[in-house]
């Protein structure tokens, strides 16, 4: 690939930019950092505007505009699941978070494990919540790093060896040591450009390449007839159908349970911004929408059979084909604006992963299981070190180990985090449900959840379950889900039964 | 007692069913599985979709508006909260 000196000091000079940001947001709101709410909440002050840049930037990650793209490019139409996704999700926000947030304020909680574990008065259950959620976000870290080297790759370095790492190194150096300084604090401010980076590159994007490619219709019939529309039901199978609607509904339900996204939620300063944001944030969904068609526009401009990004194609696979479009439609400074909009795109739910990541840590295994005696200052320290840890683990993850396991260990994720909804959510509306009948679902969820991944190799996360002859993919996610739902329904008179015997018995 | 409680419930919150509507719009993917008719050149899965984020941002809207405004349901169970803080709107 040829190096590109405009885009590369363009790409540089908004990176430096968004690093002053970094560190001068630690005296934005001044507040006391070293209290674990003030570093790792933003002190639950941001109102409706921070809070809609702040969940924009920390949810549509610079992963997701290379990857879903990609998928688009590959697969066609299953891509666009991202659109229902996209609409399912604040509904849900709506109804579920603002009470949430009321309880978390009210009893000054951090984490989703906070409230479980007083809400059940279970060690165990908590811990169960932390580790899965802790497990879920460190490879959703590491993908963060595939957008930002792919986009390093396309300005015309190598990304190769120790040298070709270095620049992404660099990056990471830079977000850990602001995130240190500055906590939540940092990507706030930070997402605020990332956001409008992103809007104008993808604005820019819609109306110039139709434009060069001879409009919408021109684009889509480029596109092979077959990957327009899901494949539609046949003898025996349900096509592409029950995995369309579920990998949207499943990835939906599972969204605001992952760490970052809480943090993002209870980080606003009433109940009423999430619910604002809840109508206002579909901006972004308006975006991904677009950007999905980014793939298309990609077919229709036949980047991957142009010799000069062949070389590029053969590295990072379908990743190359949203860069290699920018390169092929935009001018060279406005190339480096658009990469730019990517890699701080990975920045900023990179600092706050790792912020939910260190939240978890102190919160719910340091300080409960070693040092439930430490003070305000000792819990803000520790999560300060452990933010650095998490993201050195991103780095080190990335760089030693072939990143089809990032890959496939985010799918897990997805899988994995789901299985908080009923502890997290069934708190919030019930009474009736028990601990022990929460962690056996959970673990049944967990377990059957993986299973099915397993089956597919780990590389689908849509498991072809076969009932009376009718071949059913649905996304494993929803299906494992279902199975700790019915485990924690059942088991909860029996674990009451028990708990009012032992209780009979020690009265005797 | 409880049916009370239930009848103010109903009159706060009904209007949070409307927020089954977006997904009942995009979860049927019979309906809107086909090219035809489209618009502008876009196939009609697309732009059906894409319409649908907008109408599920006026449905969410609506809500909270209806909400804040007539049934009173969302202006006070932030319980422990004094609520709109200056910090609100930033």
């Amino acid at each position: 690939m040829k190096f590109d000196l405009t885009a590369t000091a363009i790409f540089v000079a908004l990176f430096v930019l968004v690093t002053w940001l970094g560190f001068v947001a630690a005296h934005w709101r001044k507040a006391d950092l070293n209290r674990l709410h003030e570093w790792g909440l933003g002190g639950r002050r941001f109102g409706t505007a921070v809070t809609w840049f702040l969940l924009g930037g920390d949810l549509y990650t610079a992963y997701a505009f290379i990857a879903l793209p990609a998928l688009v490019f590959g697969a066609g139409a299953i891509g666009f699941f991202v659109i229902p996704y996209a609409i399912v999700i604040y509904p849900i926000l709506y109804l579920i978070f603002p009470r949430l947030w009321a309880e978390a304020h009210r009893l000054g909680h951090v984490t989703a494990a906070d409230y479980v574990r007083e809400r059940f008065g279970s060690r165990l259950l908590a811990l169960a919540v932390a580790v899965t959620g802790i497990v879920a976000t460190m490879p959703y870290i590491a993908v963060q790093l595939i957008g930002m080297e792919v986009v390093i790759g396309a300005l015309g370095f190598s990304t190769r060896g120790f040298f070709g790492h270095l620049p992404l190194i660099i990056a990471f150096v830079v977000l850990a040591s602001f995130t240190y300084t500055s906590g939540l604090r940092a990507p706030a401010l930070i997402a605020i450009v990332k956001d409008v980076l992103i809007f104008v590159t993808v604005f820019a994007a819609v109306v110039i390449i139709p434009a060069q490619l001879g409009g919408y219709g021109a684009i889509f019939s480029a596109v092979p007839q077959e990957k327009l529309t899901l494949t539609p039901p046949a003898e025996g199978n349900v096509g592409d159908y029950s995995a369309y609607v579920t990998l949207a509904l499943g990835s939906g339900l599972a969204l605001f349970l992952y760490p970052h996204a809480l943090t993002g939620v209870l980080s606003a300063s009433s109940g009423n911004v999430i619910r604002r944001n809840a109508a206002l944030l579909s901006a972004y969904s308006f975006l991904v929408g677009l950007i999905a068609l980014l793939g298309y526009m990609a077919i229709a401009a036949g980047v991957d059979s142009k010799p000069e990004f062949a070389a590029g194609f053969s590295q990072y696979g379908p990743n190359f084909a949203v860069p290699a479009l920018f390169l092929a439609s935009f001018p060279s400074w406005f190339v480096g604006v658009a990469f730019a909009s990517i890699a701080i795109g990975a920045l900023v739910p990179a600092a706050i992963m790792s912020i939910a990541c260190a939240n978890l840590f102190t919160r719910n295994l340091y300080k409960e299981f070693w040092r439930p005696d430490c003070s305000e200052a000792d819990e803000a320290r520790i999560a300060k070190i452990v933010s650095l840890i998490v993201k050195v683990g991103a780095v080190v993850f990335i760089l030693a180990i072939p990143q089809t396991y990032a890959i496939q260990l985010q799918l897990l994720g997805g899988i994995w985090i789901i299985q908080l909804l009923p502890p997290v959510v069934l708190g919030l509306y019930s009474r009736s449900f028990n601990a022990p009948a929460l962690l056996a679902g959970w673990a049944a969820g967990t377990a059957s959840g993986t299973y099915m991944a397993a089956t597919q190799g780990f590389t689908s996360s849509i498991y072809p379950l076969t009932v009376f002859g009718v071949t059913l993919p649905v996304y494993a996610a929803l299906y494992s889900l279902l199975i700790n739902f019915v485990v924690a329904i059942a088991l909860t008179p029996l674990f009451d039964l028990l708990a009012r015997r032992s209780a009979a018995s020690t009265a005797r | 007692m409880s049916r009370r409680k239930t009848n103010a419930g109903w009159r706060r919150y009904w209007p949070r069913l409307l927020l089954v509507v977006p997904f009942l719009g995009v979860l049927w993917v019979p309906a809107y599985n086909r090219i035809e008719p489209t618009f502008a050149g876009i196939p009609f899965f697309y732009w059906y979709q894409l319409a649908w984020v907008l109408l599920g941002a006026v449905i969410v809207f609506a809500v909270y508006l209806i909400e804040t405004r007539l049934t009173g349901a969302s202006d006070k169970p932030d319980l422990g909260s004094s609520g709109g803080s200056p910090g609100d709107v930033l």
